[in-house]
């Protein structure tokens, strides 16, 4: 393999997982951009649209409907639990939250475990998206070409969103001044059930998509949060393009470090989140910094 | 008053300790009484989430499953099974917490089930002070029998380094000459790596190189790209769980098979239905698959499909053979006391679903044949299944006493 083959598939590889970790992370940040809640399921959330995502491809016999329906399902059910649970604890401080969370975890996790059982589940990519390309002669997966295209289109539909859409007008409204918009007539509340619902259903999307590449498992919950919360720290907490650049940060330390020093691979992603908060505590595009 | 009796001091201390003695003898006698007669209770620390979550449960199950049929029976010793059962998320602090809170709280004194190897050593020194037994059911790592062997620990299972022989007996007949490994970055993923480099040279063949993969690693495309780039006709992988699965999926994206023959230490029935096709050709030494022909094997699939519809998985198997062995022990013991099982297991010999397994004295290792298999398609299963294409004898693959190296 040449030089440039290698640069150019570990590339493409690095931008497949910053499209991974970018759906992660952007719905975090949406979360506690407007409404100040570190949401600690969002890890389970992501495992359970992989499931849900298994359960739609069985059923239908169709990976385009639970690509398109696992978001769906999972953002309702983060729609519901703030309208039902969230809601109630909104005058209370930080750690309220943080306990909330933390125990939606833990319940998805066991619902998960009790209703698609213990094992690792087979979510096959589809037919279209099962073969190879050769890029310098190098075979590389369609799939992981189709991950990078998603990650863009997403980014951009979130960007447009946020800047154009009435919805997103409100959204950066009440993320500014939640009493404010709320004097205006917004109906802050419907906005933060919104935000909620739409931050699991991209983690939810993270996890069908990434289904294909390592299986749908009880496991996966416990291997991405941590990354979300470096990603989210590194772009600074709330910020859309922050997460962005965390994302794409993350994945080329993660698929380079993996390449040229494994054995550091793990202390590379944290020696960045120490870098950037010791240069800029907030974050690299913070409110605080 | 001259002649009034007055007790001296040392009296006053005879009859009070006698008085605290008529008091608690009766807990004491009960106690003492419970550890001989009451349940026999048997400590699983396991790992039930986490990425080796999937490889925990089935230890849960193997072991509940052999509880639930032995408790049928009278349990053992006329005293019923009592399964503890706690778990660890794969973390070796955890596991060791766990374990002494079943001994020190709960009055435990067997433990099995621990599910990964760095978890099981972090606990085996501390056996002596428990004045515990604990029987390894799938712990790999050979310096458990070796350089950390403690007299209170057995391995039931097919260790790290005889798995690994296995698979380079087979591969001293193959054409293959040049090797890369790829393991898990913790103690069993090392310990078998280092193994087949060292039974690999042996074998007057090439070791390219290794690399070592992190627990939880979701994206191995620089792996699949460092042993495609090595040139190596085979890469020997020593994997298992959420990774394992990982892993195959991806080298199947990458179409690595068709250029690196896929080996590994162990095939897990679990990993297979995970990942499909994506198993298909993979070779490897087996712990314990469902289509061994062996009389108490097809006994043991039988009553297992009628419980849970489907047959037993990997680690079901590994961890039921060591029930079986613990079972023996303690018949033979007439006891659970460490003083009295251990003894009564060295140099045990039980039949299994696997063959013959001497629990052998000098490192409490199980003698048993290695199998090694291929996943291939079967008529009559949905998913591709290990048929074994060669056995090799105990004594072929287990190592010397406390070694985990060959000689030949």
């Amino acid at each position: 393999m040449s030089t440039l083959a290698l640069l150019l598939t570990q590339t493409v590889n690095a931008l497949s997982q910053s499209a991974l970790l970018f759906f992660l992370g952007v719905g975090l940040t949406l979360i506690f951009g407007l409404m100040r809640i570190v949401n600690f399921a969002h890890g389970a959330l992501y495992m359970l649209g992989a499931f849900v995502g298994y359960s739609l491809t069985h059923w239908t016999g169709n990976y385009w409907l639970a690509l398109a329906g696992a978001p769906v399902v999972v953002g309702l059910f983060g729609a519901a639990f703030e309208l039902a649970i969230l809601r109630r604890l909104y005058r209370r401080d930080a750690h309220a939250f943080l306990m909330v969370t933390f125990g939606l975890a833990l319940v998805v996790g066991e619902a998960v475990r009790l209703t698609w059982g213990p094992d690792a589940l087979q979510v096959p990519a589809p037919a279209a998206l099962a073969g190879v390309v050769f890029m310098l002669d190098e075979p590389f997966p369609v799939y992981r070409l189709f991950l990078v295209a998603t990650g863009v289109v997403v980014a951009i539909a979130i960007w447009q969103f946020l800047e154009r859409a009435r919805l997103g007008l409100l959204i950066r409204a009440t993320s500014q001044n939640a009493d404010m918009a709320n004097a205006l007539g917004v109906d802050v509340k419907l906005i933060r059930s919104c935000v909620f619902g739409i931050g699991c259903g991209l983690a939810a999307l993270g996890g069908v998509l990434a289904a294909p590449l390592v299986t749908a498992s009880n496991g996966m919950a416990g291997t991405v949060i941590i990354d979300a919360f470096v990603i989210v720290i590194i772009g600074g907490m709330g910020s859309f393009l922050g997460s962005l650049i965390g994302a794409l940060l993350i994945g080329f330390v993660q698929v380079f470090g993996n390449y040229y020093a494994p054995d550091f691979s793990l202390a590379f992603m944290y020696l960045v989140m120490l870098a950037v908060l010791v240069m800029r505590p907030g974050g690299l595009l913070g409110k605080e910094a | 008053m001259s002649g009034q009796f007055r007790p001296s001091r040392r009296a006053m201390l005879k009859v009070g300790l006698a008085g605290v003695a008529t008091v608690a003898s009766p807990a004491i006698l009960r106690l003492t009484a419970e550890a001989q007669s009451g349940p026999i209770k048997i400590g699983m620390p396991v790992a039930l989430t986490g990425p080796l979550g999937t490889v925990g449960q089935q230890t849960k199950r193997g072991a509940e499953f052999w509880a639930k049929l032995q408790n049928a029976k009278g349990g053992i010793l006329g005293r019923p099974i009592e399964l503890l059962i706690e778990d660890t998320a794969g973390n070796p602090a955890n596991c060791v917490r766990k374990a002494q809170e079943m001994v020190e709280r709960r009055d435990c004194r067997l433990i099995t089930g621990i599910t990964l190897s760095s978890e099981a050593l972090a606990v085996v020194p501390k056996l002596g002070e428990w004045d515990s037994i604990f029987i390894s059911g799938i712990n790999g790592d050979g310096r458990l029998t070796a350089d950390s062997f403690v007299p209170n620990f057995f391995r039931a299972n097919i260790s790290g380094p005889m798995g690994t022989r296995a698979v380079s007996l087979y591969l001293r007949k193959s054409n293959m000459t040049k090797f890369y490994g790829l393991g898990l970055d913790y103690a069993w993923g090392h310990n078998s790596i280092g193994v087949f480099e060292d039974e690999v040279k042996r074998g007057n063949k090439e070791f390219i190189g290794k690399i070592f993969a992190p627990t939880g690693t979701k994206d191995y495309s620089p792996y699949i790209t460092k042993i495609r780039q090595s040139g190596a006709d085979a890469v020997f992988l020593v994997m298992q769980g959420d990774d394992n699965n990982a892993f195959l999926s991806q080298a199947q994206q990458y179409r690595l098979p068709e250029k690196v023959k896929l080996l590994t230490e162990i095939v897990d029935l679990a990993s297979i239905r995970a990942v499909g096709d994506a198993s298909l050709g993979l070779i490897g030494s087996s712990r314990y698959s469902f289509t061994y022909d062996q009389p108490l094997n097809n006994e043991f699939v039988a009553a297992w499909r009628k419980e849970y519809g489907n047959p037993p998985d990997t680690f079901e198997g590994e961890q039921w053979q060591c029930m079986k062995v613990l079972e023996a022990g303690i018949t033979k013991a007439g006891g659970i006391e460490a003083a009295k099982l251990r003894p009564a297991l060295e140099d045990l010999e039980v039949e299994s679903v696997k063959g013959k397994v001497f629990m052998r004295k000098c490192d409490h290792q199980g003698v048993q044949q290695g199998f090694m298999v291929e996943v291939k398609k079967k008529a009559g299963f949905d998913t591709p299944v290990p048929e074994v294409i060669a056995t090799f004898p105990g004594e072929q693959t287990t190592p010397p006493c406390n070694a985990m190296t060959y000689k030949d």
